[in-house]
């Protein structure tokens, strides 16, 4: 009987979560005088600002990404092996970006800017920050799950007892066990900066989210095809977040 | 003797003087991370308080305030705080039963695990893409618009319109609901099957073991999402702007609307509406906090 149902809820689940995807892939594929066609999204996609802002995304989601790695992952270090009585308020600090609303982000972020540094948001680099503190509240759990999940200390000390220095051991040792974790939290980071509308449209720079906002005013089929292929392109990105954690964890165990 | 004993104090004295100081050092390695989050989060928030609380020539007003207080503004509060709460209480509801379904062993495994990536997906797709999915699906030449007024002659945007209330909160249920499940799903999970069998041997019903159980267990991890789901629908933005075009009448549009420039820019009051907005935030989050202390003593 449970069983039953159990099923019932996940089939009734999957049916009305495919309502607006099919909707969008079927509207954005077909026209209604020509049938199926891919027309519009090629009309869209040949759109030479389709290829700045879709680059200009990635380029922003890589640096974020680099930059929240070059920034947690010795600060976590650090935590762990020497101080991790403050654990709990750097875990703390990293879920209040949670408590500033993107647009108020924004507001404060001119507020401050404009009176004292005024070049610094017209670069579009200067979201970069503003990105890492954004998608911190996950990046950092994920991060800090995969230093919580192996012994740290034994693993360091192990390494330097058989001679490596702290540079090898970080790149020898800590960092290849901390691989699924790494790219998990890597994984996200892209997935949010590649969605984030807010800030971007907000202080006047021009990415994929910016992009796909205006195409929907000015061809709604195309918009359909670019949305439809974005929500399965994040599942993707994101399904292949879960298939990392699951992979058995390899590395400098031997 | 007696220089070579002063020189053993002045050295312990050194090293005494040292340590401390090592402290410091190894608190210094911090200093990157709090001042990143200083500098583009603490700051840009203190600015917004303190442009709140003064007038253009810079004293103290409470003016913005009180504008905010005004019954055009105050209303979109009000809207706000009402599509956040429906969103956070039915995706609740909807979450759980959906998180109860994704926890049965014996369900079709490929089902169970589709549906648990597309959760963790979905719980992130707020966004420009959901509202342009939605439009497709149930816009004025959606999908199912069209579909269902060619079978029964019913125009669905007639009675719903998406940038309406109860159209909004269909678009935020689509995220709420698989956060809700995503959220609650460790909670659930960590329910033991002996505890179950225990109540049941104890001659307990299973309405008795969901309502002396299951609740007073799972009470603070659920109000903690439900909380988390208010906050992440009263944040919302780019989901709301694009399906009304801006015309919604929510605090995020609102801002929006004020920081684009769309209107002479008075500061202190758009400043005082994101204070707002950041208090409504804050206060949703403290609850959470303060609940899930009480779960992680159970969970562990």
């Amino acid at each position: 009987m449970s069983r039953f149902l159990r099923t019932a809820v996940l089939v009734l689940a999957a049916l009305l979560f495919a309502v607006p995807l099919v909707s969008s892939g079927v509207f954005g594929f077909s026209l209604p005088t020509t049938g199926w066609t891919l027309d519009p999204l090629l009309g869209a996609v040949q759109n030479s600002q389709f290829r700045d802002q879709l680059l200009a995304s990635l380029t922003l989601a890589l640096l974020t990404t680099l930059a929240a790695l070059a920034l947690l992952i010795p600060t976590l270090l650090h935590l762990h092996l020497r101080l991790p009585q403050a654990l709990p308020v750097a875990e703390a600090l990293s879920v209040l970006p949670m408590v500033v609303p993107a647009v108020a982000l924004v507001n404060g972020a001119n507020l401050t800017f404009r009176a004292t540094v005024p070049g610094f948001l017209t670069s579009m680099y200067s979201l970069v920050p503003f990105y890492v503190v954004l998608t911190l509240p996950l990046v950092y759990r994920s991060l800090d799950a995969g230093f919580r999940a192996i012994d740290l200390r034994t693993l360091v000390q192990a390494s330097t007892s058989l001679g490596a220095g702290p540079i090898r051991t970080l790149l020898r040792v800590v960092l290849p066990n901390l691989r699924a974790a790494m790219l998990t939290a890597s994984l996200l980071s892209v997935t949010l900066v590649l969605g984030e509308y807010a800030l971007a449209t907000l202080l006047l720079h021009n990415t994929y989210p910016v992009f796909l906002a205006q195409t929907g005013q000015d061809s709604p089929h195309a918009a359909a095809a670019l949305a439809v292929l974005t929500l399965l392109g994040t599942w993707l990105l994101l399904s292949a977040f879960s298939l990392a954690g699951r992979r058995p964890r390899t590395g400098a165990t031997t | 003797m007696s220089s070579a004993l002063h020189d053993v104090r002045a050295t312990t004295a050194v090293v005494a003087r040292r340590v401390p100081n090592l402290t410091a050092l190894k608190h210094l390695a911090l200093a990157p991370y709090v001042l990143l989050l200083i500098v583009f989060l603490v700051v840009p928030l203190l600015a917004n308080v303190w442009t709140a609380v003064h007038d253009s020539e810079g004293n103290w007003s409470s003016s913005a305030f009180q504008k905010v207080l005004e019954p055009q503004y105050l209303s979109s509060f009000r809207d706000t705080a009402l599509l956040s709460a429906t969103t956070a209480i039915l995706g609740g509801i909807l979450g759980l039963v959906l998180a109860w379904a994704l926890t049965g062993d014996q369900v079709p495994r490929r089902l169970r695990d589709a549906l648990l990536s597309f959760s963790g997906a979905a719980s992130q797709f707020a966004g420009v893409p959901l509202a342009f999915a939605f439009i497709a699906a149930l816009g004025t030449q959606g999908l199912v618009t069209t579909t269902v007024h060619d079978a029964t002659g019913w125009q669905i945007t007639d009675t719903m319109r998406l940038q309406d209330f109860w159209g909004l909160t269909l678009v935020y249920l689509y995220f709420q609901t698989p956060l809700m499940a995503i959220l609650v799903l460790p909670a659930i999970a960590g329910l033991r099957r002996e505890w179950l069998e225990s109540a049941q041997s104890l001659g307990a019903g299973r309405a008795r073991y969901l309502w002396d159980i299951t609740l007073p267990i799972t009470a603070p991890a659920v109000a903690g999402a439900v909380l988390l789901l208010f906050a992440n629908a009263f944040s919302a933005y780019a989901t709301a702007y694009a399906i009304s075009g801006g015309g919604a009448n929510l605090v995020a549009v609102m801002i929006g609307f004020f920081i684009s420039g769309n209107v002479l820019l008075d500061e202190s009051f758009a400043a005082a509406l994101v204070t707002g907005m950041v208090l409504v935030v804050a206060l949703a989050l403290l609850g959470r906090w303060l609940l899930l202390r009480r779960t992680t003593r159970w969970m562990r």
